[in-house]
């Protein structure tokens, strides 16, 4: 063997080892920047997903587009991991193959986040559905619209619609967060719902004779309800008896933890008039440190722990459901377990709660204390440990003592005064049981479900001008110049028309009311006023 | 007072060194200007001298690094974020110090390859061979302990997986990675265990080993090849002062400029944080122990090693056995073919490694 031969072979190897190694270094380095995030990650499609994906990368380009960038495509989870249905399943239907259901629900979620689909089951979120028997719900669906079709009045020229759908503002304005009661067409013309199909615990339907009613295309896919579908309301009622939605806050097909920590998430549903979370978030310094601190919040961190992961500012997530180096990390789907008042009622209630996680509304200690499974101390000890990574313990208590005064402040002057009165109206045959269909029944709304919840909750997360102008400001003139007027103007109404002794017992309780100290200033220069003028108030 | 200071002024620095140290510059010259074999004018025939150049980089930028890094789990990342992130030409100093070893890994692979095929192990330098195997596995360990300080999920990973391989080898397994470990499991003292063997122990070992390893090329001089094409009548050397230096010292260069471009253009990056209980779900080692670990999927736990042991052990005694095989067939040319085939396995196992997630 020559030595030009082996010159040749130390060439060529030499040769393949270099062009091997700018391969490794290559794969290596591409392998490094996914890994800190510098380069989108390498994805690779299920096999019994490609051609789903195929498909879809024409037909929903973006779709695909959301699900190539999520932590789920990252992980090999393609489409057939969520959307796959049992044979059986109300909503399943053959589709190129492969037996899918359209609606992906809690229960589908919970096949791999088993623990996070418990917790979030347990939630007041979870069951935002039950909204339906509500005064809001009310509102949505008879006084704004109608339960049942509303008739045409004069042609829309261009449009030939037969009638107006009654239950429009409840299905795009309530259901679109509270959830709606998923429904598939009837051949009847109604819709069937879980309440029809009554399924068992493994979400399959027991009521055959409803299943032979659904409605379905061509090519054997049922059809949804308009009304109750598309829907990603957080408590949606599903068709598998579960209760809720992942993807009112992780947006599909990215799921992208990132958008679900950041506090335009949760604005979807929590702003406007009746619960502007979202803008006293804003107005206070924690969200005005997070405008700030964008960029420094490590919104895409794996776990993101507060502490740890970052501390520029909180958010919605951070407070109420991220971990924090205080609890050990520990996430909650249950954003109730870190809140220790309810102020969504008229009066506002501690946080005690049964085994159900409902509130206890026992009043009697003994029995009370046998209820209550998780007290608002251990709800806002969990809180606390949020604060404290941040704050000092002296400065915390100082700030839940705040907050505890304003909420007993407005229980006490306002809304225990104003619902006694409401009561004794209807009690005394003075207003109707119906709601909205008397002036002082929206008075009183204002009064506690938009101005009372404005000033809690903006004593709650520290945005002052919620607590004060927008909030107990509003909530005092609400009281004093109409809900006061108009509650004595229905007795005299009634005095004048048979209920003299009815009238009376209301107008005590609104003196009672008004003589008590807080309430002294209103009328005592006013008393003396018409005392000078021979007037006295009744 | 005058002579005096005529003694003074003609005091001559040169002269009281050469009193002290008794070397002329004739002596000096016969040191350092070896004749050279003519082959060594072609630049890609001098890369022995290439790790030993990365060595000293790793050297310089190791002792940098090493200022602001601090070994426990509690602190390393953070140090090695700070470097990064922080630190004036932190980035840069780690992106050489990460680049010079991959090439370092390669250069010595490369080195070791020319001499493996030209046959420059035989006798008399069968003991350089021994020196050169010593630190080819020592750039492989240096390499291993490195990437384990960075103390993020693949490197803290990678140490748990190597340790558990050692853990294979039959009877001392266990002590090994003990040995290894400073424990049973990757602990506390583990991280410092790691930094001690990279940043004083190793270095101190191989730079011995390198002065032995030159020591023996000056005492047996550079093997000579002689090519057809060759003028016969021209002289077989040439001199190491200025001809072989300038080539060494244009080598040099070429491979700081390449360095500074790697190191710039590809920076060395952080990954997540080792958080010792959630498994990633791909490890992977540096690349320079792919094919080690892909022969270990191949094989399973202890033949994997056992295997693998008795490769490098072959290795080791590669001049011994060449020399066996020469005595009976002594025109065999045996060795090149077993080369090509072990070179050959090892790109196809790294390139396998590389392309794979599992």
């Amino acid at each position: 063997m020559t030595l030009e031969f082996k010159r040749g072979v130390i060439a060529f190897l030499s040769a393949a080892f270099l062009v091997s190694l700018l391969f490794v270094q290559w794969r290596e380095v591409s392998r490094r920047a996914e890994e800190s995030g510098h380069s989108k990650p390498h994805i690779n499609v299920p096999a019994t997903s490609v051609a789903c994906v195929d498909c879809h990368a024409q037909s929903t380009p973006g779709l695909v587009a959301h699900w190539t960038g999520s932590k789920h495509a990252e992980r090999g989870v393609g489409c057939l991991e969520c959307h796959e249905a049992q044979k059986g399943d109300v909503d399943g239907f053959d589709h190129y193959g492969a037996h899918v259901a359209t609606v992906v629900t809690p229960n589908d979620c919970g096949r791999c986040h088993a623990d996070v689909a418990a917790e979030f089951g347990r939630s007041h979120h979870a069951k935002g559905g039950n909204i339906l028997a509500s005064l809001d719900n009310f509102l949505a669906e008879v006084v704004e619209g109608n339960r049942g079709p509303v008739g045409l009045h004069s042609p829309t020229p261009g449009r030939a619609f037969v009638h107006a759908n009654g239950m429009a503002s409840a299905n795009t304005g309530c259901q679109q967060c509270h959830g709606a009661k998923v429904g598939l067409e009837s051949s009847d013309g109604k819709i069937l719902t879980v309440d029809d199909f009554k399924p068992g615990l493994d979400g399959k339907p027991t009521n055959l004779d409803a299943v032979a009613r659904v409605v379905k295309d061509q090519n054997g896919r049922p059809k949804f309800s308009s009304s109750t579908w598309p829907n990603t309301g957080i408590g949606r009622i599903n068709l598998d008896g579960s209760l809720g939605s992942c993807s009112a806050c992780h947006s599909r097909h990215d799921f992208s933890p990132r958008r679900a920590r950041q506090p335009e998430n949760c604005g979807k549903c929590h702003l406007g008039p009746d619960h502007p979370q979202k803008e006293i978030y804003e107005e206070s310094k924690h969200g005005v440190a997070f405008r700030d601190l964008l960029g420094e919040m490590n919104l895409d961190a794996d776990e993101w722990v507060l502490g740890k992961d970052y501390t520029g500012a909180p958010t919605c997530a951070s407070c109420h459901m991220s971990g924090n180096v205080r609890n050990g990390g520990r996430i909650t789907h249950d954003p109730g377990e870190r809140i220790s008042w309810t102020n969504r009622p008229a009066i506002s209630l501690a946080m005690d709660t049964d085994l159900d996680h409902k509130i206890v509304g026992e009043t009697d200690p003994e029995k009370r204390r046998a209820l209550v499974h998780d007290t608002w101390e251990a709800k806002r000890t969990r809180m606390q440990e949020v604060c404290s990574v941040c704050h000092s313990t002296e400065y915390i208590n100082g700030f839940y003592k705040q907050y505890d005064d304003f909420v007993v402040l407005y229980n006490e002057k306002f809304a225990k005064p104003g619902l006694r009165m409401m009561k004794a109206l209807v009690e005394n045959g003075l207003r109707t049981k119906a709601d909205f269909d008397e002036e002082v029944e929206w008075t009183w709304y204002y009064l506690w479900h938009h101005e009372g919840r404005r000033a809690r909750h903006g004593a709650s997360m520290m945005a002052p001008d919620y607590a004060h102008w927008h909030g107990m400001f509003e909530v005092a003139e609400r009281f004093y110049m109409e809900l006061i007027p108009q509650v004595r103007e229905l007795a005299e109404h009634g005095r004048e028309h048979g209920k003299a002794a009815e009238a009376e017992i209301v107008l005590a309780l609104v003196n009672e009311i008004l003589a008590r100290p807080e309430h002294q200033w209103y009328e005592r220069d006013l008393a003396k006023m018409r005392a000078e003028r021979g007037k006295e108030p009744k | 007072m005058f002579g005096r200071w005529s003694a003074a002024v003609s005091f001559s620095p040169l002269t009281w060194i050469r009193e002290r140290v008794p070397v002329g510059p004739e002596q000096l010259r016969e040191l350092t200007n070896e004749p050279v074999p003519n082959h060594l004018k072609k630049w890609w025939w001098c890369l022995g001298g290439t790790p030993a150049y990365l060595f000293v980089v790793q050297i310089v930028t190791g002792i940098l690094l090493a200022f602001y890094y601090k070994p426990s789990p509690q602190t390393a990342y953070e140090s090695v974020r700070y470097i990064t992130e922080e630190a004036s030409f932190g980035w840069f100093l780690r992106g050489l110090h990460k680049w010079a070893a991959t090439l370092m890994v390669a250069a010595v692979v490369l080195h070791q390859m020319r001499v493996y095929f030209t046959g420059a192990y035989r006798k008399p330098r069968e003991l350089n061979w021994l020196v050169g195997m010593c630190l080819l596995l020592l750039t492989l360990i240096v390499g291993f302990t490195g990437y384990s300080l960075v103390y993020e999920q693949l490197s803290y990973w990678g140490a748990t997986v190597g340790a558990n391989i050692t853990d294979n080898v039959p009877i001392v397994g266990v002590y090994l990675k003990q040995l290894l470990l400073g424990g049973e499991v990757y602990n506390e003292n583990t991280l410092s265990r790691f930094f001690i063997l990279h940043a004083a122990v190793l270095p101190v070992t191989m730079a011995a080993l390198i002065a032995l390893h030159v020591t023996l090329i000056r005492l047996q001089g550079v093997t000579e090849f002689h090519f057809r094409d060759e003028d016969r009548k021209q002289p077989a050397f040439f001199n190491f002062i200025p001809d072989h230096l300038l080539t060494e010292l244009s080598i040099g260069l070429v491979l700081m400029v390449l360095l500074s471009v790697l190191a710039t253009v590809l920076p060395a990056e952080m990954g997540p944080k080792a958080d010792p209980l959630s498994t990633p779900e791909v490890i992977k080692p540096e690349w320079f122990f792919y094919v080690a670990f892909r022969w270990l999927k191949l094989f399973s736990g202890t033949l994997a090693v056992l295997s693998m042991g008795l490769i490098v052990f072959l290795m080791y005694a590669w001049p011994f056995i060449d020399a066996r095989i020469r005595k009976f067939r002594p025109q065999s040319e045996a060795s090149v073919w077993i080369g090509i085939v072990g070179a050959l396995a090892i790109i196809a196992l790294t390139v396998w490694e590389a392309s794979v997630a599992h």
